[in-house]
């Protein structure tokens, strides 16, 4: 049986909790310990993908990256393809994510008492030295949890993905869409084998990451 | 040494405050709440004040009016915050080594290991916080603020969580980490007794302003008013009213006795006949007369009074007992007039437990008048 | 330490995700996008179509208006064979599709099915009203042209008001085929091209309670290879192609 889904679907979840993290962990930090204006309003925009329909937020995604649309456009023209290519589906995967990460980490910052802070500027250090050296560590359980978060949603995202890359077998249909297609055609078995590998996944990924963790200390 | 103003104003709460510090060490001194963190965390560049001018020797820090705000981090201040906010994922190496980054590794193991010695951390070296004790923490978070030698230590409430014979020990040994080091410092505390053993000169707050700013001698013989004789928890401040001022002397009526106290050639308050004065009269400096010497000797016995011993408490070391006056009306604080401190020994000796009637004296020099 | 064991991972991890894309084949490939209606005609026909032309075909079925959305906004589709002829025609007019290739495919037929397990074979739209008919599915009318055509044979019948309360939608056609072999729902009704499966018996509707299942096909104008996309709508256009569709329920162009 063809496992072409599963592994897109690994490759795509990674790099998308890549990215989630690399813009995510920033903007949870400002969420978390700066005040400034507009931030209640913008929090509570980046929580609304997971608030509406995924085959909508999927549409609205299609219509900026697909060929009409303003970033499509612009990619065209620098010879990238977004929509209906794997790098579709991971845009799909992140937008799903990042709320989830955002939030969990944004809490983790939250809870670093600001005077540890205070403390590492007045001896010295810089705001990014502060971040890396006291915020980070005291919250990383939390960014991880977020990202685990992150992960395993992005690696069972369906609407999303639907709309902005397709469901194009062999190339962008990812383990959800083909499993999804599968119970469609009524083709049960075949359905059956690839939510057991999904799931299956999913439970080796976190007992190894719940040993890693632990061996910290 | 230090020169400080500032204007800071909070929802509910101003602080506008003026003080400069010539000494090594500055007391901050004043009830909770009064602003003295916040004058901290302005000196540490940890707040932004709205208007004012802050010097360190020769270095301007913060000046609003010509736009110099230096970041906090290039202040060169050490800062052991209340509650001490040691990082709980370093260990007390790492946690008093934070500080030099930018020294290199061999210079930064020395210092670290140098701070660790002096402050008895060396066996500590590689627990964590989370492990440590009470006096154990403090010393870290002091360590911390040393170790990249600043030219201004601030402290706030150090030792307030501590038990007291670690308290005594501490307090004698910052003094002592800080005459080595030659480390100025200004410590927040509102514990009077603590911010006269460690400061030259004491700053007091209340509601956001500096109410005197003094010596520390000056302070406890010579409280700007009545209400900061209050702050500094001074019993037996009293009113009374003006019979006669002279440069060298006041008269004053206080609960049917006439009471003699000494003004200030130098300095002397001079108000008119029946003004109201506030005064207090430390509870030391009570004496009681001893009954095997009841004629009462005037040059000897001033301000003589009689009266009873209407409540006693032991403090251990102490007796403080609460007089009324043998005199008519109502007693000048709720249920007595005057508290006197006596020594234990003293206690035991004149067996005040059972002879509950007293005469008393005050010498001139210590009923201290409050200019109002 | 931990550190470095955890930068070494991410370099893994990063290397196997950017590494093999597994983008998809590179010999000539022609894709398919097409209704879901067409799913089990097109299951015969593609691997016939391969054989014969040398290609490989990558079939994406879905429901019309996704698929219409999508092709609008770049899908890789060569060619769009649509459950209907509004969604082609309102495509050429945004000159997504061309012109010059469009073509009418099949004419499409809805029947009423019931759910074997459901009990006895249900052969009036009126019969749905019958208590022991709980759940209807019907593909979407907002965007599956045979759920437009359920619809409309519904009210036509006079039924709607009262089936409606019972509807359930799928996302298309063949989604509403799959509630009903299910038994999720004891009815549905579905395009006969798909209905001949084991779960489920039907009868036809009436096609004239119901507007005209026209279904149209055009090349898409971004296709790279757009001799590939005609020359298989002439191939199910062609003999083999039209009488495996006229097995599968299709009226034929010549026939409507």
């Amino acid at each position: 049986m063809d496992l072409f889904p599963l592994w897109l679907s690994l490759q795509v979840s990674i790099v998308a909790t890549a990215i989630t993290l690399v813009l995510g962990v920033p903007v949870a930090w400002a969420f978390g310990r700066r005040r400034f204006p507009g931030r209640d309003l913008l929090a509570a925009l980046v929580i609304t993908p997971l608030v509406l329909p995924p085959t909508v937020l999927g549409y609205y995604l299609l219509v900026l990256v697909g060929t009409r649309g303003p970033i499509g456009r612009v990619l065209d023209t620098v010879g990238i393809e977004l929509a209906f290519t794997w790098r579709g589906a991971v845009l799909a995967a992140c937008v799903a994510s990042i709320p989830l990460l955002i939030r969990a980490a944004q809490a983790g910052f939250e809870a670093v008492d600001p005077r540890l802070e205070a403390a590492a500027r007045t001896l010295g250090r810089s705001e990014w030295s502060v971040f890396w050296s006291v915020t980070l560590p005291l919250a990383w359980r939390a960014v991880l949890a977020g990202a685990v978060l992150a992960f395993c949603r992005a690696f069972g995202d369906f609407g999303i993905t639907l709309m902005v890359a397709g469901s194009i077998p062999g190339r962008t249909q990812t383990l959800p869409l083909a499993i999804y297609d599968h119970v469609q055609a009524n083709q049960m078995p075949e359905a059956n084998t690839l939510a057991l590998l999904a799931a299956g996944l999913v439970v080796v990924l976190l007992l190894g990451l719940g040993r890693f963790v632990r061996l910290r200390y | 040494m230090l020169s400080v103003a500032l204007t800071k104003r909070l929802p509910g709460f101003t602080l506008d405050v003026h003080w400069d510090a010539p000494d090594m060490v500055t007391g901050l001194f004043g009830p909770s709440g009064s602003g003295k963190t916040l004058t901290l965390d302005c000196l540490a560049g940890l707040v932004r004040p709205d208007a004012g001018r802050i010097v360190i020797g020769d270095r301007v820090l913060f000046d609003a009016a010509a736009g110099i705000d230096v970041v906090s981090r290039a202040r060169r201040l050490g800062y052991v915050f209340q509650g001490y906010a040691l990082f709980p994922h370093l260990t007390v190496a790492d946690n008093v080594a934070y500080g030099l980054r930018e020294r290199p590794r061999a210079e930064r193991r020395r210092r670290a290991a140098e701070v660790l010695a002096r402050l008895g951390l060396a066996g500590l070296a590689q627990r964590r916080p989370a492990e440590l004790s009470g006096g154990e923490r403090q010393r870290v978070a002091l360590g911390r603020a040393l170790a990249p030698e600043p030219a201004l230590l601030l402290l706030d409430e150090p030792f307030s969580a501590l038990d007291l014979p670690l308290r005594r020990a501490l307090r004698d040994d910052l003094v002592g980490v800080l005459r080595e080091w030659g480390t100025a410092a200004v410590v927040v505390t509102h514990d009077f007794t603590e911010a006269y053993r460690l400061a030259d000169r004491i700053v007091v707050y209340d509601g956001g302003r500096v109410v005197q700013s003094a010596p520390r001698a000056e302070l406890l013989w010579q409280p700007a008013s009545e209400s900061v004789a209050r702050i500094m928890g001074i019993p037996n401040v009293l009113q009374g009213t003006v019979i006669k001022a002279t440069p060298d002397r006041i008269q004053l009526r206080w609960r049917g006795q006439t009471l003699e106290a000494v003004n200030s050639p130098t300095r002397s308050y001079l108000p008119p006949p029946g003004a109201p004065l506030a005064f207090f009269v430390r509870p030391e400096y009570v004496r009681l007369i001893r009954k095997d010497r009841m004629v009462a000797d005037l040059g000897h016995h001033m301000n003589l009074m009689r009266g009873e011993v209407v409540h006693d408490e032991d403090f251990g070391t102490t007796w403080t007992l609460r007089i009324r006056l043998d005199e008519p009306g109502p007693p000048a604080q709720g249920a007595w007039d005057l508290e006197v401190e006596v020594p234990h020994l003293v206690y035991e000796i004149l067996e005040i437990e059972r002879d509950r009637r007293w005469e008393f004296s005050i010498h001139r020099g210590s009923i201290h008048v409050l200019p109002s | 330490m931990w550190v470095v064991k955890t930068a070494l991972v991410c370099v893994v991890l990063l290397s196997v995700a950017l590494a093999s894309p597994a983008h998809g084949a590179a010999p000539p490939t022609l894709t398919v996008f097409a209704a879901a209606d067409l799913a089990f005609a097109f299951r015969e026909l593609v691997p016939r179509f391969e054989r014969v032309a040398g290609v490989k075909v990558t079939l994406v079925l879905g429901s019309t208006g996704n698929l219409a959305k999508q092709v609008e906004h770049g899908a890789p589709a060569d060619v769009f064979f649509a459950a209907n002829q509004t969604f082609i025609d309102e495509l050429l007019a945004k000159g997504v599709l061309i012109e010059e290739t469009r073509a009418l495919y099949a004419q499409g037929r809805i029947v009423l099915a019931t759910a074997r397990a459901a009990g006895p074979k249900l052969t009036a739209l009126s019969q749905l009203l019958e208590p022991r008919v709980r759940r209807v599915a019907i593909a979407n009318p907002a965007h599956a042209p045979y759920g437009r055509a359920a619809e409309e044979a519904l009210r036509a019948s006079g039924v709607w008001d009262a089936v409606k309360p019972k509807l359930v939608y799928g996302e298309n056609i063949r989604q509403a085929l799959q509630f009903v072999e299910s038994g999720a729902a004891e009815a549905g009704i579905v395009a006969l091209s798909v209905a001949n499966v084991p779960a489920i018996e039907w009868v036809a509707i009436d096609p004239a309670l119901h507007g005209r299942l026209d279904q149209a096909v055009a090349v898409v104008r971004r296709s790279a290879r757009p001799e590939l996309g005609a020359a298989f709508i002439q191939f199910v256009n062609g003999p083999e192609g039209r009488a495996t569709m006229k097995r599968y329920g299709f009226l034929l162009p010549g026939e409507f």
